[in-house]
């Protein structure tokens, strides 16, 4: 399961680490995505009960989460909800473990030859898809060659455009050149293998595996009810060891107060919770003993993020004092009711690439009024906006509905850029159109949104003018030839220390340049039913290790 | 008239329309806080003398999100149910007056828009054109004006074989003439209690959008909005979905009662 790459998130989750490096997140509790080094994570489990000591089989784990998947072809899946089931079904060659270190998944060892330009990956043997097809390294290509292949839109290309060669060795060697030292190569073999035997010689846009997946993950694909919940049974194959949860079960619950009441009625047994709800609702003593919370950092952030192409937004000057008219605290204090903090550009501060140097921008509306006015906009005619030209300064931010949080954002910034003069809508959107019909075709003037990031710090994907294809992440069009040529130096070096310092360079220029207003790094706040036994805590949040979880047969709440 | 204000229940709904009027038009005098200033600090109080019904969870003043709330349904329910009645009264008594292939062709019309369940049908519209208070006042117009349509066609087509419309027309008057002095003044009884029904449905409706996210759109208060706003910090903070809920009941309560008033003293059989 979870596949080491980055992925761009949408959800509150937790689950799965999403090896993906960017996803975006639906809610301000992201995955455990792939990531974070130390922050020992703030866990309140339940009193009583021992802990019976040897492990069941039996019982379903039912997951609440605001959006629904939109494919679960891997490689197009870029968003939290989809990457979650694919995490399940799924495997990479390679994935993270506890420490968040790098370890074998589907490939049972590797090699690091020619200075670093190659890799070769040792497969495991044992591995069948869901359909009893054996797994092998024609797999791996088949895989590598659909990303590739420009026909299919997936965001997840850059990594393997730069492979000069991918070669079968053997039913289980394969060796991947790359054309240049390439630092994330490693790490985006966490990509998710698809099964060549299905899926050859098939359009990915359009074929039924989209909606009924084969894997050789944990998890085996059973239905999918659109908007409402997605089954999954557990593979007794499964190479590592047969899961102790016989069922997954995702349901789609598009509003966290009706979640809630699921949640405490035993409807789910897992959601992520809403500020409010963490820091309100569950110090009940009922709540307490019914359910184990869990608190950590977030590998991600939440950002408003302006489409350049939009004259209002392309001078930098404008960006900088829309910055300057938002309090991140303010949405920090009010909205996350303190579980987050400011984030202050790509990286968060558990990261190696996050640069100190770099302070929070400051809160200042007069600095922001005195900017505009530098940049041509003024209120003329007294009316209360500011104008240029004729044309008063408003825009539309966009986001996701079911994210309370977003929201009320949004309803500050509106607030707060009212107080400058700058006239601000919201607009609500149902997730996947907002993704597919909004997001990655560009029609937005600013939007609401979050990365769920790897540990890999590389976001080329994210930020390289290359990137701004329908479907890629750079849809707001960003284009800095110093960035550009950082993001490529960054790739090509291997050395720690060296890498640090370019990626160090990127997060400041990111923070001037602002292309996105960086607003806050939400803390993950989850709550799982406390019958679930042996969750473990990393760094990177509970769920790495959801195969090992079992229910003791007496407070099993379902049989099959 | 003296019937009508003989019931005490119309009176009382007369009465708190008459209410809600006043705060709509003095919301401004009334409420004490911009209802749209946010104070973070100020989020989720409970009811006191400072903050009459609490505020919400962007430390927003609630009464006077109320007030302005107030304003915003009333507005809308007049305006949007006006544009109907002035749309079903000119379709209904054009169709009604010359009948034949005019009459089948406005009627045919309006049998159709009834058949396309209306919320849905509003939904489908704003997801295109954009929520907002004025696209909401039109779309509310332009699909409720069948009923009234229905009814001042059936009273015109039984007051334009009376005497004194022969009369008038012996006399030389146009059909514009009949149909504006004559017909429409006498028919009108059932279209004013279809109105007053109306603007309780449109009231409702645009809670109901404003509650999806399709209304009247942040920052501006609606009850709908404060609703689902509540919802959000249900058990935690009870004031916040309590008095909007409150609100639309009562409101939609008081323009039932009005109308049932003013049709019981419309309808000549009742003593």
């Amino acid at each position: 399961m979870r596949n080491p790459t980055r992925s761009l998130q949408s959800n509150i989750q937790k689950i799965p680490l999403f090896f993906i490096i960017a996803v975006f997140f639906l809610l301000y509790l992201t995955t455990p995505s792939a990531n974070g080094d130390r922050s020992s994570p703030d866990t309140i489990l339940p009193d009583e009960r021992p802990v019976p000591a040897e492990p069941v089989y039996g019982d379903a784990f039912v997951v609440g989460q605001i959006g629904d998947a939109r494919t679960l072809v891997p490689i197009l899946a870029s968003d939290s909800p989809s990457s979650y089931i694919v995490a399940l079904v799924f495997n990479g060659l390679l994935k993270y473990d506890k420490n968040v270190e790098l370890i074998g998944d589907l490939a049972e060892s590797w090699t690091i030859e020619d200075d670093g330009l190659s890799i070769v990956f040792f497969l495991r043997r044992n591995v069948k898809w869901h359909d009893g097809h054996p797994f092998t390294a024609k797999d791996v290509e088949f895989t590598y060659k659909s990303i590739i292949d420009p026909n299919v839109p997936t965001p997840y290309s850059g990594d393997f455009k730069m492979i000069k060669t991918l070669a079968v060795i053997d039913d289980y060697t394969v060796k991947i050149t790359y054309k240049e030292p390439f630092a994330p190569g490693l790490t985006s073999w966490g990509m998710p293998i698809m099964p060549k035997h299905i899926l050859e010689g098939q359009d990915l846009l359009t074929t039924d595996f989209a909606r009924n997946p084969i894997g050789t993950g944990p998890y085996k694909f059973k239905r999918w009810k659109t908007g409402e919940r997605i089954d999954l049974v557990s593979n007794h194959e499964y190479f590592r060891h047969r899961p102790y949860i016989d069922r997954y079960i995702y349901r789609v619950i598009p509003d966290t107060a009706t979640m809630f009441l699921e949640l405490k009625t035993g409807g789910i047994d897992e959601m992520g919770l809403t500020p409010l709800q963490f820091t309100r609702q569950t110090d009940t003593a009922f709540f307490k003993k019914r359910f184990q919370k869990f608190k950590y950092p977030s590998f991600g952030y939440t950002f408003l993020a302006y489409n350049l192409k939009d004259e209002k937004f392309m001078d930098k000057n404008v960006r900088q004092a829309l910055n300057y008219a938002v309090d991140k605290n303010e949405i920090i204090d009010g909205v996350l009711l303190g579980q987050g903090r400011v984030c202050t550009g790509q990286f968060v501060p558990e990261s190696w690439a996050f640069n100190k140097d770099v302070k929070p921008w400051p809160y200042d509306p007069k600095k922001a009024k005195v900017m505009l006015k530098e940049s041509g906009w003024q209120d003329t005619d007294r009316d209360g906006w500011l104008d240029k030209n004729g044309k008063i300064f408003e825009f539309t931010i966009l986001t996701n509905q079911g994210n309370e949080t977003r929201r009320q954002t949004a309803e500050i910034m509106q607030r707060r850029l009212r107080d400058i003069g700058v006239k601000v809508n919201i607009r609500i959107l149902e997730w996947s159109v907002f993704l597919n019909e909004f997001v990655n075709k560009k029609r937005f003037e600013a939007i609401i949104l979050g990365w769920g990031l790897g540990r890999e710090p590389d976001c080329f994907d994210i930020f390289h003018s290359s990137k701004t294809k329908e479907g890629e992440f750079n849809f707001i069009s960003y284009s800095n030839s110093e960035i550009d040529r950082l993001l490529i130096e960054g790739r090509r070096t291997f050395d720690r220390e060296k890498r640090k310092e370019i990626y160090n360079r990127i997060h400041e220029i990111l923070y001037t340049d602002q292309p996105y207003m960086f607003l806050y790094i939400p803390d993950s706040l989850v709550a799982v039913d406390s019958r679930f036994q042996g969750i473990e805590v990393s760094p990177i949040g509970i769920g790495y290790n959801f195969i090992d979880w079992w229910v003791p047969k007496a407070r099993q709440r379902y049989r099959y | 008239m003296k019937k009508l204000f003989r019931n005490k229940l119309t009176v009382f709904g007369a009465g708190i329309i008459l209410f809600l009027l006043i705060v709509a038009i003095f919301a401004p005098q009334i409420s004490r806080y911009d209802p749209t200033y946010i104070d973070i600090k100020e989020a989720l109080l409970r009811p006191s003398a400072e903050h009459l019904l609490g505020t919400d969870s962007l430390g927003r003043d609630l009464f006077s999100r109320m007030v302005y709330a107030a304003r915003i349904a009333l507005l809308i329910g007049f305006v949007a149910v006006g544009l109907a009645a002035v749309i079903g009264v000119i379709l209904g008594s054009v169709a009604g007056y010359f009948g034949g292939k005019i009459d089948s062709l406005i009627m045919r019309f309006a049998d159709i828009m009834l058949c396309f369940p209306r919320f849905f049908l509003i939904l489908a519209v704003i997801a295109v054109v954009g929520p907002n208070i004025f696209n909401v006042m039109i779309i509310i117009g332009l699909t409720g004006w069948m009923g009234m349509a229905r009814l001042i066609r059936a009273e015109i087509l039984s007051l334009k074989i009376r005497d004194y419309v022969s009369a008038s027309r012996a006399l030389g008057a146009s059909d514009v003439f009949i149909i504006t002095r004559h017909l429409i003044p006498n028919g009108i009884g059932p279209v004013l209690v279809s109105f007053v029904f109306g603007v309780a449905g449109a009231i409702l409706t645009e809670a109901g959008l404003s509650f999806l996210g399709l209304g009247v759109q942040p920052p501006n208060p609606s009850w709908g909005n404060i609703l689902m706003e509540g919802k959000a910090v249900l058990g935690v903070a009870w004031w916040v979905i309590l008095f909007p809920g409150l609100a639309i009941l009562i409101t939609v309560l008081a323009f039932n009662l009005v109308g049932e008033g003013l049709r019981d003293s419309l309808n000549p059989k009742q003593g």
